[in-house]
């Protein structure tokens, strides 16, 4: 091997990833944000801290003093709220977002046993790999941040066949639908779902994500909205909460995932 | 192992050459372009369209891009579409594009062939094995697609496999080393032997080469994920260790009777090649078109076919996308390839890897000679599924915490949290082979979705 020695690296690489790393801890990130009711308190930080083993009992203790809504919202939900601005911030990463948001789903289903009728999410999105797909991982992490998020996900899969996914739209009319893909071959699905979706009356956004699709591919058909990364979701969810239709998430898409 | 030494191994050389297709010669002394392509979507909806694409356009422009810049020798690899399940759509491509390798190799002398890789669209949820999946049944269509590629001309027949998938997606997004271990390196390694015993038979019924496997569902994902300098959702910790051992994993192929070149997305092949002596394929900074990594010059130090990992056809103002790329390629390989005339081979293999080294932890290991050690823990524990992943586990740990306390890679907190986090649980592991798959099936079931023993035959 030749010799390294009076090599200066500084001059072939710079790893960035070592100058810019955040020396924050989630302490120190979380001490503004968790709730100050120590009921609460000890399920955010449950949630916080990803015990998905303790969830349980915390959460069956809290039912005895509070009410079920309350417990969801102001202790899980809150919980999970730290958790993303960890996220956010580069304390957090992926695997510390999976496991914060099973504990969150384990402390949810049960509060919501004891909410007459369930809880009432922040509305319904249906979410499928397209027909032909195998590859369904960033559908998987994108349905985990929808759901942290306060929103029912309806998760249909991969290789879900286009009729298939056009039935349950009409059969759950949600917010919005959702489908990814790894290939250039299987994205001409959503094309031919929008179309479908459209001569069945139905006219809320459809989102195309994934590896092989761009913004420009997602704008080229009526419908078709664009999300690049699992963490936009959520932030075009609620645009579309707010009343904006497929045009207006198009016209304002920039500003709405803010370099997310 | 294959070669005696790390220093040994160098690119456009391997210890078994592979000749195929007209007149290409693998690993015999120079480094091929191989050039892969995406059709136009839409394209899929008809076998015309479909053939046209393939033939009139994609390998057409790829081959008179070759004769116009003079490359002596080009390889092309049909990644196929999902819907080349059908042999209507699937067979005409296969078949036009040996007839345009042998009018290109006849008229101008160009060494060309194709390499079919053929999908694996098995789904875990319905089953791996033949006569498991009742909706699909993708398994039989699998095999079919084998027969489809090798009757009509496939001259290279690989495959990028999927056994293991549903546990490598979970062990990458919940960053569990020891759900890889086993989803990669045990389980899906006995699948790759269950699919490659019989690729291997239905290539040498039709006179194909079988060449090789990735763990790209796998390894690859992670690496993905974990991404570069601004992306922060997997550690490359992580995703070096996953990378070696998916080497244990991709090996299978050739144990089973491939004879290479492997599949230029696993990155792993270094490893592979170090331990089998087969040729490598590898893509690096002239994939740019299909994604960014942090080892773009090192994955080209022991390379024998050299990939851009794939490009959807379309024009650019160099030409169209497959002939601009395919002449990145090309005068890569040319560079190598005078360096291998000129004796300068492992001056330039050398200066490729140092460039990159220390860029990040997946570079780190597989730099050649750390890939070599890797290799060596991988063959020394020899058929034992098991073990030989965790030995590769095991030396990936040791060579970064190594590389760490020596101050020469450098690492973040986390990363570094990560990668001894790895190690303790590793670590833990038991010995025998049993133990550890009874301990795996208790802690994954009803955790890892879709795990089900009765994929892998147990």
């Amino acid at each position: 091997m030749i010799s390294s020695k009076g090599v200066d690296f500084s001059k072939i690489l710079k790893r960035y990833d070592i100058s810019l790393q955040n020396d924050m801890t989630p302490e120190a990130a979380a001490k503004k944000m968790l709730p100050k009711d120590p009921v609460f308190k000890e399920i955010a930080e449950c949630v916080m801290y990803k015990k998905f083993k303790e969830i349980g009992p915390v959460v069956t203790k809290a039912l005895k003093e509070k009410n079920p809504l309350d417990i969801i919202n102001d202790g899980l939900v809150a919980g999970m709220e730290v958790v993303a601005k960890l996220y956010a911030d580069h304390v957090y990463y992926l695997p510390d977002i999976m496991m914060a948001a099973k504990t969150m789903e384990i402390g949810i289903a049960l509060a919501e046993k004891q909410i007459p009728g369930g809880r009432v999410t922040k509305g319904t999105v249906v979410m499928h790999a397209a027909e032909g797909d195998p590859h369904d991982i960033g559908k998987n992490i994108a349905a985990v941040m929808t759901r942290s998020a306060g929103y029912t996900v309806i998760d249909m899969g991969r290789d879900v066949a286009v009729t298939d996914f056009i039935d349950e739209m009409k059969k759950t009319k949600p917010l919005f639908g959702s489908g990814t893909a790894l290939m250039t071959t299987t994205m001409s699905a959503f094309p031919a779902e929008a179309k479908l979706m459209q001569e069945a009356g139905l006219t809320m956004p459809l989102m195309a994500c994934g590896g092989a699709v761009n913004r420009e591919y997602a704008n080229s058909f009526d419908l078709g909205i664009y999300s690049q990364k699992a963490p936009q979701t959520p932030l075009i969810a609620q645009k579309i909460l707010d009343g904006y239709d497929w045009k207006k998430i198009r016209e304002n898409w920039d500003s709405i995932v803010k370099g997310e | 192992m294959a070669y005696d030494c790390a220093d040994d191994m160098v690119f456009g050389r391997c210890k078994h050459p592979i000749s195929y297709g007209f007149g290409l010669k693998i690993g015999a002394g120079e480094v091929i372009p191989e050039l892969k392509y995406a059709p136009r979507p839409g394209t899929e909806k008809d076998p015309a369209k479909l053939r046209k694409e393939y033939i009139d356009y994609i390998s057409t422009d790829a081959l008179n891009r070759a004769v116009t810049a003079g490359f002596p020798n080009v390889q092309l690899e049909t990644e196929w579409v999902s819907q080349m399940n059908q042999e209507k759509l699937s067979a005409p491509v296969v078949a036009g594009q040996k007839e345009i390798c042998e009018k290109y190799h006849e008229e101008y002398g160009i060494n060309c062939g194709v390499r079919q890789t053929i999908p694996d669209q098995r789904e875990a949820d319905r089953g791996l094995r033949l006569g498991q999946d009742t909706l699909h049944s993708y398994p039989e269509k699998f095999f079919e697609c084998c027969d489809i590629a090798c009757e009509n001309g496939a001259d290279n027949l690989s495959v990028e496999s999927l056994g293991g998938k549903e546990f490598a997606d979970y062990a990458v997004t919940h960053g569990d080393i020891i759900a890889f271990l086993f989803g990669v390196g045990y389980l899906g390694s006995i699948d790759m032997e269950y699919i490659w015993q019989q690729m291997v038979d239905i290539a040498k019924r039709n006179r194909c080469v079988a060449g090789g496997d990735t763990d790209c569902s796998g390894a690859n994902v992670a690496m993905f994920m974990a991404g570069g300098f601004l992306d922060n959702d997997v550690q490359r910790t992580f995703s070096a260790i996953t990378r070696c051992i998916a080497a244990a994993r991709t090996l299978v192929a050739w144990e089973c009777g491939a004879t290479g070149p492997d599949k230029d997305c696993g990155y792993e092949g270094v490893i592979c090649k170090a331990i089998g002596g087969k040729a490598t394929s590898q893509e690096g900074k002239n994939c740019q078109c299909a994604h960014c990594d942090l080892q773009g010059n090192l994955t080209a130090q022991c390379c024998d076919l050299w990939s851009n990992e794939s490009v959807e056809y379309h024009p650019e103002f160099g030409g169209t996308s497959v002939q601009c790329w395919l002449g990145s390629l090309g005068y890569e390989c040319s560079l190598m390839n005078t360096a291998l005339q000129t004796g300068q081979e492992k001056t330039l293999r050398d200066l490729y890897m140092m460039s990159d080294r220390t860029r990040g932890p997946e570079a780190y290991v597989l730099a050649y000679d750390h890939a070599y050690e890797i290799g060596k823990a991988i063959a020394a524990n020899g058929n034992n599924l098991y073990l030989r992943s965790k030995a590769a586990a095991e030396k990936a740990i040791e060579i970064l915490k190594n590389g760490y306390n020596t101050k020469e890679l450098m690492l973040t907190k986390k990363q570094y949290d990560v990668l001894m986090d790895a190690d303790k649980q590793i670590s833990a592991l038991p010995t025998e082979e049993d133990k550890f798959v009874e301990d795996c099936v208790k802690k994954f079931t009803g955790v890892v979705p879709n795990f089900n023993m009765k994929n892998y035959g147990l």
